[in-house]
């Protein structure tokens, strides 16, 4: 299992579109995926999950990752979240 | 047989048309709750199973029919609806909650939704508030599947409809189909709402703001819309009927008298050409633009773009749009203007007593430069095709115009220094269209390399008439002294400085407008694609010296009503070709 803090640096925080795309590549790896806010951890698989976490421009998440390719999934997924659209 | 009533409303979208009511309700249905016997647990999750399947195959076929009709940027939001539909946490807590609570799924799958749409709810950030809609959007859909009950969607609108509905969103109105609908009404809106605007884009009759609509009609009557007065007519006597096929052959017969204008060169009698483009506001209606020939896009509002999406387009998205359609017009120019939005659209919990003299356009844009500079980046990457402008909205003082134009600067510094491809001299404009920017216009034209006048704004602001205020309405009107003053004051300006100005609002439709504002030298009118012919034909009747003449005389008068008669009488005694266009705005606007 791996761990990674990511702040949120797109304009209007993880909205319907970075969201949607988060879910689509976290689909693709076998890894469990998870998104951890304030305390309230939410599947990475599910948009609507994400999209409850409210993540705003400039907040931290924590993601983690767990099963045989989460290195890959990591690398991916916190790239999504780092986008800038 | 039912006696006829009228229902008047506001006059959004000209035409008259008959058809069958189709009633397009967002309402809430009631979802029942009943027990659940142990042995049909199965057949309840099967049941859901079966209602996720028909959603998506829904949402799979009206995603398909935006991306062929209105384009793939459009049909983004679809995807996400499809995530939130399949997502798996819901779906297996329904199932879950199902097993453990013994209730019927419509009413479980219900307070599921209901659970994540409150946390929703309460986020900070407008967007992901917003997001709301869509999860009632999609849960309604299955629960209407579950129900057995049929959609009122706007897509699936049969063919000859008029829509009546109580509004009608953003999102809807961007894939009203305009084979199958032909009119709207409904109960609010006015001349600039979004309905209004997308009305008269699609060039779909349409009357807003009739009160108590939905208490009236009902679903499959007939009725007639008549988008030239503004009203509904339900249960029409056959005299009226007939009264308006007639209208209907007339309307007909107009138009084909004004066809060839669709193709004539815009010149006036004695050679002077002027040019002639269109006002859009999504990139589809291009068609129109072609189709009635204009001579170049004088005006893309890119509003729509940020409207539909919900939020703010990336770079990559705007750039497509504005690169597709600088590409369809090629070689004929379009004009790109910045977001013209109000600050609620911007941030949340926004409101302010005044939005017109409020937060609004370059000044929204000048607070958030990240936004004004996406934009601009996506322009500039289009410029590369070599024809297009940047238009800049409600500049008001000169340090705005240099602040823009520095931005602007940086902004073509940054593609060059990443050596990307863009149009470094192109034109860059302002919209003349706040009086004080009409009266230092002389120091603005200093900035830039062209004027385009909004007449509907630059009057409401002189005249401090807000149009969309009935008790006042009558006092809107561009014909006033002032607005004409100032006008004149602005085409003077930009020629001294020799730069080239045009004019967008209505006023550059208006008929009777055409010899006051062909006499103060204006170089480019643009106004929606309809319009183009008839302005065309009457440009062709005048001449340079009558205009220049009439337009001194116009303003030596002291009021609107004034300059209209002696308009109507010059007119009628120089150019009597035209006097057919001209009384028919008379029949219509006043």
């Amino acid at each position: 299992m791996i761990k990674k803090k990511v702040t949120i640096l797109n304009e209007h925080g993880l909205h319907a579109l970075p969201a949607s795309r988060f879910v689509k590549h976290a689909e693709k790896f076998k890894s469990e995926v998870k998104i951890i806010k304030d305390g309230i951890e939410v599947s990475g698989k599910s948009i609507m999950g994400i999209l409850t976490l409210a993540c705003e421009k400039g907040c931290t998440v924590i993601v983690i990752c767990d099963g045989k390719d989460e290195k890959d999934a990591m690398r991916d997924l916190s790239k999504i979240l780092e986008g800038q659209d | 047989m039912a006696k006829e009533r009228r229902l008047k409303g506001i006059a959004v979208s000209k035409g008259i048309v008959r058809g069958t009511v189709f009633i397009f309700e967002t309402k809430k249905i009631e979802v029942f709750q009943t027990p659940i016997l142990s042995i049909y647990i199965r057949k309840e999750i099967e049941r859901f199973e079966k209602a996720i399947k028909q959603t998506k195959r829904e949402l799979m076929s009206i995603k398909e029919r935006i991306n062929q009709e209105i384009g793939a940027d459009f049909a983004q939001f679809l995807d996400a609806q499809i995530l939130m539909l399949e997502d798996k946490e819901i779906i297996n807590t329904v199932k879950k909650n199902i097993k453990d609570e013994k209730k019927n799924v419509e009413y479980i799958y219900h307070k599921v939704l209901s659970n994540y749409a409150e946390k929703l709810g309460a986020a900070k950030t407008l967007y992901l508030r917003e997001r709301v809609v869509d999860i009632w959007d999609i849960g309604m859909r299955v629960i209407r599947n579950l129900m057995g009950l049929t959609h009122s969607s706007i897509v699936e609108v049969p063919k000859d409809s008029i829509i009546i509905a109580h509004d009608i969103s953003p999102s809807d109105a961007a894939l009203i189909n305009p084979s199958n609908v032909l009119g709207i009404a409904i109960e609010v809106g006015g001349q600039t709402s979004h309905t209004a605007i997308t009305a008269r884009a699609l060039e779909i009759p349409a009357v807003l703001g009739i009160e108590g609509l939905l208490n009236k009609i009902e679903n499959g009557e007939v009725v007639i819309i008549d988008g030239d007065r503004g009203i509904l007519i339900k249960n029409p006597t056959r005299g009226r009927i007939h009264f308006y096929e007639e209208a209907k052959k007339k309307e007909l017969e107009f138009e084909k008298t004004l066809s060839p204008y669709c193709e004539l060169p815009s010149k006036t009698q004695d050679g002077r050409h002027i040019d002639i483009s269109a006002n859009i506001e999504f990139f589809a209606e291009y068609i129109h633009a072609r189709k009635y020939g204009a001579e170049g896009v004088g005006l893309f509002r890119t509003e729509f773009l940020y409207l539909t999406r919900r939020g703010n387009p990336t770079e990559e998205e705007q750039y497509r749009v504005y690169d597709t359609l600088a590409k369809r017009m090629k070689p004929q120019p379009v004009i790109i203007r910045t977001y013209d939005l109000g600050g609620d659209k911007i941030v949340t919990d926004y409101h302010e007593a005044n939005p017109f003299l409020g937060w609004r356009a370059i000044r929204v844009g000048l607070d958030n430069p990240d936004l004004l500079k996406i934009q601009l980046r996506a322009i500039l990457r289009a410029s590369a095709n070599k024809n297009v402008k940047i238009m800049f909205p409600m500049i008001s003082t000169y340090e705005e115009i240099r602040r823009v134009n520095f931005i602007l600067k940086k902004v073509m510094e940054e593609l060059k220094a990443k050596g990307i491809e863009f149009d470094d001299t192109l034109q860059v404009g302002i919209m003349v269209e706040t009086p004080s920017a009409a009266i230092i216009s002389s120091h603005l034209a200093q900035q830039v390399d062209f004027f385009s006048i909004g007449s509907n704004d630059l009057t409401q602001y002189t005249l401090a008439v807000d149009r969309g205020n009935e008790k006042i309405s009558q006092l809107f009107d561009h014909f006033h002294p002032a607005v004409l003053r100032l006008i004149k004051n602005v085409i003077d300006a930009g020629h001294d400085a020799h730069i080239w100005v045009g004019l967008c609002g209505e006023l550059a439709s208006d008929p009777l407008a055409m010899p006051i504002l062909i006499g103060f030298g204006i170089d480019e009118l643009s106004m929606s694609p309809i319009s183009i012919p008839k302005v065309r034909m009457v440009l062709r009747a005048l001449t340079i010296p009558q205009c220049v003449e009439i337009s001194e005389e116009a303003l030596g008068f002291r009021t609107a009503l004034e300059v209209k008669r002696f308009l109507r009488r010059t007119i009628h005694k120089k150019f009597p070709s035209i006097e057919m266009v001209v009384r028919k705005r008379g029949e219509k606007n006043e």
